[in-house]
């Protein structure tokens, strides 16, 4: 754990406070760096491991959380998932080295509210972030058509615990067709921010089921979750 | 019609009771004696003794038999044999017994055998034979001196064509009529007619023979092919184990170090003052840095072995298709089919398949100048269809040169697979390429389960050599 910053205890009120979860000394030094460089927001802890994570960011109540997706021991997918469930009001983005529309999507289900490329540009950076605190994560047509896929898979098997409202389902396939959140809201005549709400519900919704999920099989396994795709 | 009751049907199933045929019971009967010969027998005579008598004849060559009448009895007990075949038992000495063999005289020598048995006091061996050829020549074979006792202790006597000098002549015991046998036969038996044994082809040696080789080389072959596939598929899996391997390698190693540089460039960047040449020559470098990665995401979605599936495909596809047409005017739009899954797609198939699309694609936004692009996959029986149909200003097939946009290219590249590429266009009507790749519906194929079931411990040993593997690497790529 590295101490909070200097700038924490000046202008905590106004800032945006963020956790890193970096096993990576070097990086974590530079990602707190990167992102003490933006004005409108601070990193107030960063850790080395999941366990580390869940153990020291739930007392410091930080609005968004920055998950390396490959950490030694407990995965960023499996910490994603113990975090939301003692922080759910607060948003947790996934950085991923590589871009795998697999991996992104495990991550988003296993509760994560978006993900970024570590080599994102800092500039594109910072709007990311606020996009995702903003409600608007990303979502390419991928991994809405997995999200459809993944709610009639449980159809199939009778679990209506959970399920899409057929508003979420409409948006989702549009999604799924490449188009964009502003094209749906002409299409069905609604606001963006409709959208973008409904999209929310519908990820929820996936959040809900496979939390309950992983942790059923983490209490099952008791051993380190499988990480997930090289 | 009479028929001894001491006879009994033989056991080798050609036997048939045919009454209609050469011996015509209603014949009359004029004498059943006529032709017999005498009473013969080893020359000692004891109680419960077997006396095994043995003769041949022959039929001349070229010449055909119209009728052969046995006749014959036994005091106590026979069992005749003719060429070996059994064919027929009588018991009862005061009894003649017929046999009808005109089916089973050709020309050629012939070996009659008798296995007689004395219960007590006399015996002997009555005979006759009587075969009439077509020529009129009659040929008799009677009871008589000329007969020879086989030895006691031989084995398939019975079959004997010839028999060496030793063995002893039959000893004549009464002439036909003599003490203390009878004059006339107290009863006549017409025994059942028997067919030549029918021997099938498939009943013969030399077809057994060849069948059993048959089958020897296919079990032969079977194996050898059994043997190829396993190996085949361990060459597979250690294949695939290096793509694991080489894609760790990339992402762990090379990935993650670059990231690391990319990052510090940032961060060094951002510490130099504004449009200097250093920090624009950083600037630089970390751009070259972004592209490289870039690059290396398709690199390790080629190589990485768990994105072999056609999920993986279309997932990389519609990503690569929305960020190459995120700058441009071109609206994308996508129609995937929903039971598009977890089927296998192989590297050298989906990778070919990717750069024929991407050409495709390229081409949409350099030539095209559409609004709007549709990309379908879907499956179609066993092959997966890709179309690719943009509202642009199409062209004439006719008059542009192939060479020139790429098309012979794609239509050579589809063709290696085994499969497909159809490019329709009209001028003003927009362009529609289509690609067809032969790929197995991973649902049609019931005898899927049984394959998956013998391969799924490989997987889960492969799962945990790898992930063995993975932990420490992982996350000290500066090692």
């Amino acid at each position: 754990m590295t101490p909070p910053s200097d700038k924490t205890t000046k202008t905590a009120k106004r800032l945006i406070k963020v956790a890193l979860v970096e096993d990576q000394p070097k990086v974590r030094e530079s990602w707190t760096k990167l992102i003490n460089s933006f004005p409108d927001f601070t990193c107030i802890v960063g850790c080395a491991t999941g366990e580390e994570a869940v153990r020291v960011i739930p007392q410091q109540q930080p609005d968004v959380v920055l998950m390396d997706i490959f950490l030694p021991r407990m995965s960023g997918i499996e910490c994603t998932v113990r975090l939301k469930e003692l922080l759910p009001n607060t948003q947790i983005v996934i950085l991923t080295a590589m871009d795998d529309q697999e991996l992104v999507f495990l991550a988003l289900e296993a509760g994560a509210d978006g993900y970024l490329l570590k080599r994102t540009k800092p500039s594109d950076l910072r709007k990311a972030l606020l996009d995702v605190l903003g409600g608007g994560g990303p979502m390419s047509s991928q991994i809405a058509r997995r999200v459809i896929e993944s709610f009639r898979q449980r159809a199939k098997i009778r679990d209506e615990s959970v399920h899409l409202s057929v508003r979420e389902e409409q948006i989702l396939v549009l999604l799924s067709q490449g188009y964009s959140n502003k094209m749906i809201a002409d299409k069905l005549a609604l606001s963006i921010d409709t959208v973008c709400s409904h999209l929310k519900h519908a990820f929820n919704k996936l959040h809900v089921r496979s939390r309950t999920e992983a942790v059923v099989r983490y209490m099952a396994s008791k051993t380190p979750q499988q990480k997930p795709g090289a | 019609m009479f028929f001894a009751s001491a006879s009994r049907a033989l056991g080798d199933g050609n036997m048939t009771a045919d009454p209609g045929s050469a011996s015509n019971p209603s014949e009359p009967y004029i004498s059943p004696t006529n032709g017999l010969g005498s009473w013969i027998w080893e020359e000692k005579v004891s109680d419960n003794q077997t006396c095994r008598l043995w003769t041949t004849f022959e039929i001349p060559e070229a010449s055909k038999v119209v009728k052969a009448r046995l006749v014959m009895t036994t005091d106590n007990e026979f069992t005749l044999y003719l060429d070996g075949r059994e064919v027929g038992h009588g018991a009862e000495w005061r009894e003649l017994f017929v046999f009808d063999l005109i089916w089973l005289l050709a020309p050629g020598k012939h070996v009659l055998a008798v296995d007689c048995f004395n219960g007590s006091f006399f015996a002997g061996m009555l005979l006759g034979l009587q075969i009439d050829l077509a020529d009129g020549r009659i040929i008799q074979v009677k009871s008589d001196s000329s007969w020879r006792v086989v030895p006691n202790g031989l084995s398939r006597w019975e079959t004997r064509t010839e028999v060496p000098a030793d063995w002893p002549a039959a000893t004549i015991k009464a002439p036909l009529g003599g003490s203390p046998w009878w004059t006339q036969p107290a009863n006549v038996n017409i025994m059942p007619t028997l067919q030549p044994i029918k021997v099938f082809f498939w009943q013969t040696g030399w077809f057994q023979i060849t069948l059993l080789s048959i089958c020897a080389v296919v079990i032969l072959i079977s194996f050898r092919l059994m043997a190829q596939l396993a190996i085949h598929r361990k060459e597979r899996w250690l294949l695939r184990q290096e793509r694991a391997r080489i894609a760790r390698e990339i992402h762990d190693d090379i990935g993650s170090r670059m990231t690391q540089l990319v990052l510090h460039g940032e961060v060094a960047q951002s510490g130099l003052p504004e449009n200097s040449e250093i920090q624009q020559q950083l600037v630089q470098l970390c751009e070259e840095a972004r592209r490289l990665l870039a690059t290396m995401d398709e690199i390790l979605w080629a190589v990485n072995p768990r994105r072999d599936t056609l999920r993986d495909f279309t997932a990389y596809v519609c990503k690569y298709a929305e960020d190459f047409f995120r700058p441009t005017q071109i609206q994308c739009f996508f129609e995937v089919d929903s039971e598009i899954s977890t089927a296998a797609f192989d590297l050298p198939l989906r990778r070919s398949l990717l750069m024929a699309i991407k050409e495709t694609l390229n081409n949409a936004v350099k030539h095209s100048g559409a609004s709007e692009l549709r990309l379908q996959i879907h499956w179609q029986g066993q092959r997966l269809v890709v179309v690719v149909q943009d509202n642009g200003k199409g062209f004439d097939p006719a008059v542009v040169k192939s060479e020139r946009n790429g098309l012979t290219n794609m239509a050579q590249r589809m063709g290696e697979l085994g499969g497909l590429c159809l490019v329709t266009s009209q001028p003003g009507k927009g362009c529609r390429v289509e690609f067809r790749v032969p790929l197995k519906h991973p649902q049609q194929h019931f005898w899927n389960w049984f394959w998956n079931a013998k391969q799924l411990p490989e997987q889960i040993s492969e799962t945990r050599a790898s992930r063995a593997d993975d932990s420490p690497q992982n996350h000290d790529p500066t090692k």
